[in-house]
């Protein structure tokens, strides 16, 4: 059987205190919110008024000066400006993310309070990611725009919310190692991502239909919302947007993670530059693998395509079976393809025929859609020095409606 | 509506683009009277204050484990920890043992059995027999 | 040591696998007997692909190979490029021995649309359909009036009665259905969703 261990603390559990304790101290101790040990305040004997405060007892200095800095600490919502120099976490994540040195550890600090931990626009990171979120989004939107320009947009949003959605943004968070803090506090690490929990039982995906949009006839029945109104009324996905949550409430880890990555990305652009956060979009986010061609869900393929050969003056789409297999068996494969005039357009193949014409349809209607063009430019590569002229971007017809 | 949109989340691939170094901490147990940490004693004054100056993006803990032997954990982004007893060790190995807990991924070891893993569409297709130089029967 | 010839308990002869492979025309009698893998082996003896070849000796050429696979569909189809693009003049062009109304279509395709029916016949047809639903069905319709049914669904509606004798019916058909039939139903339905996605 192992033996019980006694810890440290556990001599002033166990024993009465020995040590004396001056009226400074237990003014600090009664004064401070939390305190370190339940034993140890309560101990107010009356003779020791009579003992001076001996000043010069280090032990005795160590204690007033940490207490004092408890105090001060523990009177603001998050950690204060000058514990970030101290923090080992704050550092190593720093170099961790290979941030620009001319980003202070103090900047890196702030982006991780959310402002559901602390309140004041001052010292949270909500300034930053809002700058963060409006550049994400830009160089996200001009990447897609520009590499994949005929996609339609309901696959533009999708894309969007891949590649800068909040769950994408968490999953970030996660993996560059940023630590959670239980709950936020100013004696907290300033290396911990601090934020204010939802209440456990809170239903997080409840709609929020009260929130008033600026769309006309939002409320009317039958109004039906179109995919260009998206453009103009509501968010990067293509989602309503949300107002802002009210002040004291919690808010989920996914939320506060994508927030922080917002942050710090403004964060770079602020500190060190247009080149450093394009850079930095680019390492993290436009670096994370994507199969664009994943995000298409069709629902008449077939009809759609021969609506865009009459739109582009092709010759009418026919489906031919290029080769097939075991048709009176159980398990025939047919391969199809879909031409115009001589060309063929698509391919696919199926265990009918009508899967087959209907994948070969789909997959010309991705070979429209996926069109790229060579030697992609981005509007923003411009402000490079010394950027070549700018010649302008493939602009498409748009996508084919029915 | 022609064509939905389908949401799904970017994979990360580590080392395209940016790399992040997989171990975020370690932390170093020793005992001050124990015989057995004489070696990480040693190990935390000399080498430790060079080892920690060459690896910013590791945070580093030292704390004493009274009656232990000493000890080095590594605690990994993906969650996972990873200790490695050093009682005995010299310096030099102490260091060595280190480095495998710092370049270490955190996942549980495996073997790998093809010489490259990827997430990449191969270049030439996945091979079809209905497809190519087709040839009558 | 002692030396011994070990000596097959059967002549060579029977044993066809042990001989060179000019010996197949001899072992035709015990063609049964091959091993499989000397069979698989001399199937893929199969000569490269003529673009492998020296045809081009002496200078430097480019192996063009197709791969024997599905087309990605990143590679945009010639006739989907803008004219613009560089790729047109890089890729060959589709061989001239090749003609796509060779190859059978999939469905009987339709000839020209006649547009022979004129606003009385659609009149006519709207008439029939809401008068007796239950005789003139739309393939009937369609016969009579020689178009598809996908016309006359164009041109006029069945009326709410039909509708719902038509919803009962199926309701009716359904409700006698068991599990199995139904759990395969809704699989076929599955399936066919999973194509729009291209799984």
């Amino acid at each position: 059987m192992k033996r019980l261990q006694l810890q440290r603390w556990s001599s002033t559990v166990l024993s009465p205190r020995a040590r004396t304790v001056n009226r400074l101290h237990q003014h600090l101790y009664s004064a401070s919110l939390r305190h370190q040990s339940t034993a140890a305040p309560l101990q107010s004997e009356p003779q020791d008024a009579s003992i001076g405060t001996n000043f010069e007892d280090p032990e005795v200095m160590r204690q007033v000066r940490s207490a004092h800095k408890r105090k001060s600490q523990l009177q603001y919502p998050s950690p204060p400006v000058e514990a970030a120099t101290n923090s080992a976490k704050l550092a190593a994540l720093h170099a961790r993310l290979y941030l620009p040195s001319r980003l202070p550890v103090q900047t890196l600090a702030r982006t991780l309070v959310d402002a559901s931990a602390d309140p004041n626009a001052d010292f949270n990171n909500e300034s930053l990611a809002t700058l963060g979120h409006d550049l994400l989004t830009y160089y996200t939107s001009e990447y897609l725009l520009c590499k994949y320009p005929r996609l339609p947009l309901t696959v533009i949003f999708a894309a969007m919310y891949a590649y800068v959605g909040p769950k994408t943004l968490a999953a970030m968070a996660k993996e560059w190692g940023v630590d959670l803090a239980a709950a936020p506090g100013g004696e907290v690490d300033p290396g911990y991502l601090q934020f204010r929990r939802v209440d456990p039982g809170t239903d997080v995906n409840a709609a929020t239909d009260d929130v008033k949009t600026p769309r006309p006839y939002a409320n009317a029945a039958k109004w039906r919302k179109t995919v260009t109104s998206k453009i103009f009324y509501d968010d990067e996905f293509g989602d309503p947007i949300k107002g802002a949550s009210a002040p004291g409430e919690g808010v989920t880890a996914e939320q506060a993670s994508a927030t922080f990555v917002r942050a710090l990305m403004g964060s770079v652009y602020l500190h060190a530059g247009r080149p450093a956060a394009k850079r930095f979009f680019e390492q993290h986010i436009l670096s994370r693998s994507l199969n664009i061609s994943d995000l298409f869900n069709f629902s008449q393929p077939a009809r759609d395509l021969a609506r865009l050969c009459a739109r582009e003056n092709f010759e009418k789409p026919v489906a031919k079976i290029t080769s097939e297999t075991g048709r009176l068996s159980r398990h025939p494969v047919f391969v199809v393809g879909i031409f115009s005039g001589q060309d063929q357009l698509g391919e696919g193949a199926g265990a009918s025929l009508l899967e087959a014409r209907e994948r070969a349809a789909l997959s010309a209607l991705k070979g429209w859609y996926l069109y790229s063009p060579l030697n992609v430019r981005v509007p923003s590569s411009m402000e490079e020095d010394g950027a070549s002229p700018w010649e302008p971007a493939h602009v498409d017809l748009g996508e084919v409606i029915t | 509506m022609p064509v939905k949109g389908l949401r799904t989340v970017t994979t990360a691939q580590n080392g395209v683009g940016a790399f992040i170094h997989q171990c975020k901490r370690l932390d170093f147990h020793y005992c001050k009277y124990g015989g057995s940490s004489r070696g990480m004693l040693a190990f935390l004054t000399q080498t430790l204050p060079n080892f920690a100056r060459e690896n910013p993006q590791i945070e580093l803990r030292v704390a004493p484990r009274p009656g232990k032997h000493p000890v080095i954990k590594g605690q990994y982004v993906n969650g996972r920890e990873k200790a490695i007893c050093v009682r005995n060790l010299e310096p030099i190995d102490i260091l060595k043992k280190a480095m495998i807990l710092k370049d270490a991924s955190g996942d549980k070891l495996k073997r790998t059995k093809k010489p490259v893993t990827s997430i990449n569409e191969s270049v030439r297709g996945i091979w079809s027999p209905y497809h190519g130089d087709l040839r009558g029967v | 040591m002692a030396t011994s010839i070990v000596a097959p308990k059967r002549p060579f002869v029977t044993l066809p696998f042990l001989l060179p492979s000019w010996t197949d025309a001899l072992a035709l009698g015990s063609r049964r007997h091959q091993s499989s893998y000397r069979r698989t082996k001399q199937r893929l003896r199969v000569k490269p692909d003529a673009s492998f070849g020296p045809s081009h000796q002496g200078r430097d050429h480019i192996i063009y190979n197709p791969p024997s696979s599905a087309p990605s569909v990143y590679h945009t189809p010639n006739k989907f490029l803008p004219p613009n693009d560089a790729r047109r003049a890089m890729r060959p062009a589709t061989p001239a021995s090749f003609d796509a109304s060779d190859l059978p279509n999939v469905h009987k395709i339709n000839d020209e649309a006649k547009y022979h029916l004129t606003p009385s016949d659609i009149e006519e047809i709207r008439k029939l359909r809401l008068s007796d639903p239950m005789t003139w069905s739309r393939h009937k319709l369609a016969k009579r009036f020689e178009c598809s049914p996908l016309f006359i669904a164009i041109v006029c509606e069945a009326s709410p009665e039909k509708k719902q004798i038509q919803k009962q019916v199926l309701e009716a058909v359904q409700s006698r259905w068991g599990t199995k039939r139904r759990m395969a139903r809704e699989d076929r339905q599955l399936r066919r969703e999973a194509w729009n996605r291209d799984e």
